[in-house]
């Protein structure tokens, strides 16, 4: 099935630099600096930075919806504050000014004056067929290009064996429109999973391979 | 405290002019970065202060005035 999303361009950044990305797609190639001041790149972990960071390399500056999709979040700072809570410490206002889903594009908003709209999603699992979804509906009323970016960061050792997370923290970033890239096509598949950002990331840096999800997608050929 | 509090990279003690504001011009701190002070200054100190008091404008006002609020009411 031909879905109406088309892949623009994409950018990538992992945190193991031994994970193989597609040259020129890489975010450590399209930029050499963060765009985060320093007063604003504090609050966020690395995760949460070079998510502002490939966002940054994908966004005109025309104010494209945003589209920022993780399915644990920032949970070390979520489980941090959980503890602290549990041996009676008060709960540094910081911290959870930032543990809400939203917080890494609303600094994004605050660092490049973005004032179009900006969306957090967590998903079970289901985190890429999510974004497309959404970003299908923004380009039908007619918004010129999506930015959708799926991250994961560290997976706090007490929580991993209760889920599924990447090998690192990892994010992909990608420029969708209605007509012009690789169009996405979707097939059913009787065997779903979950894919992470990093299987994502692999999808796109490999020739011919699906991505399965809930559907398998692959890339129309040009 | 306050650079390792509030977790300002690449800033030493000597950047903070003690006379200077550390809120919105001078340093650049917000309003989270108060709350987190006033926490600290309670954790590290034993001052708990009045959110809502006049006040406490003016001690968050400069690293001279949070210094002098220290030495007049520290409890530890």
């Amino acid at each position: 099935m031909k879905y109406p999303v088309h892949i623009e361009d994409w950018v990538a950044w992992t945190a193991d630099s031994g994970l193989s990305i597609r040259p020129g797609h890489a975010l450590t190639e399209r930029l050499n600096e963060s765009i985060l001041p320093r007063m604003l790149r504090r609050r966020l972990n690395a995760t949460g930075r070079a998510v502002c960071d490939a966002a940054s390399v994908l966004d005109d500056g025309a104010g494209s919806p945003l589209i920022h999709a993780s399915r644990h979040g920032d949970v070390s700072s979520s489980l941090e504050m959980l503890q602290g809570l549990e041996s009676g410490d008060p709960v540094s206002p910081s911290s959870f000014s930032m543990s809400v889903h939203n917080a890494v594009l609303g600094v994004y908003s605050i660092a490049r004056q973005h004032r179009g709209p900006t969306q957090a999603l967590a998903a079970c699992g289901n985190e890429f067929e999510a974004l497309i979804t959404e970003a299908a509906g923004y380009l039908a009323t007619g918004q010129h290009a999506v930015i959708a970016i799926f991250s994961e960061g560290e997976i706090p050792l007490p929580l991993q064996s209760h889920t599924e997370s990447p090998l690192c923290p990892c994010v992909v970033a990608l420029r969708l429109t209605s007509e012009t890239g690789q169009r996405l096509l979707a097939e059913p598949t009787v065997a779903a999973a979950r894919p992470t950002p990093l299987q994502v990331i692999d999808w796109l840096s490999q020739d011919h391979t699906a991505l399965v999800a809930r559907h398998r997608w692959f890339l129309e050929r040009l | 405290m306050i650079i390792d509090t509030l977790e300002l990279e690449d800033i030493t003690p000597d950047d903070i002019e003690p006379q200077a504001a550390l809120f919105g011009d001078g340093l650049g701190l917000d309003s989270i970065d108060a709350l987190e002070l006033g926490l600290a200054l309670q954790k590290r100190y034993g001052i708990k202060l009045d959110a809502e008091a006049e006040e406490t404008r003016s001690h968050f006002a400069s690293l001279n005035a949070l210094t002098a609020l220290v030495e007049a009411r520290r409890v530890h």
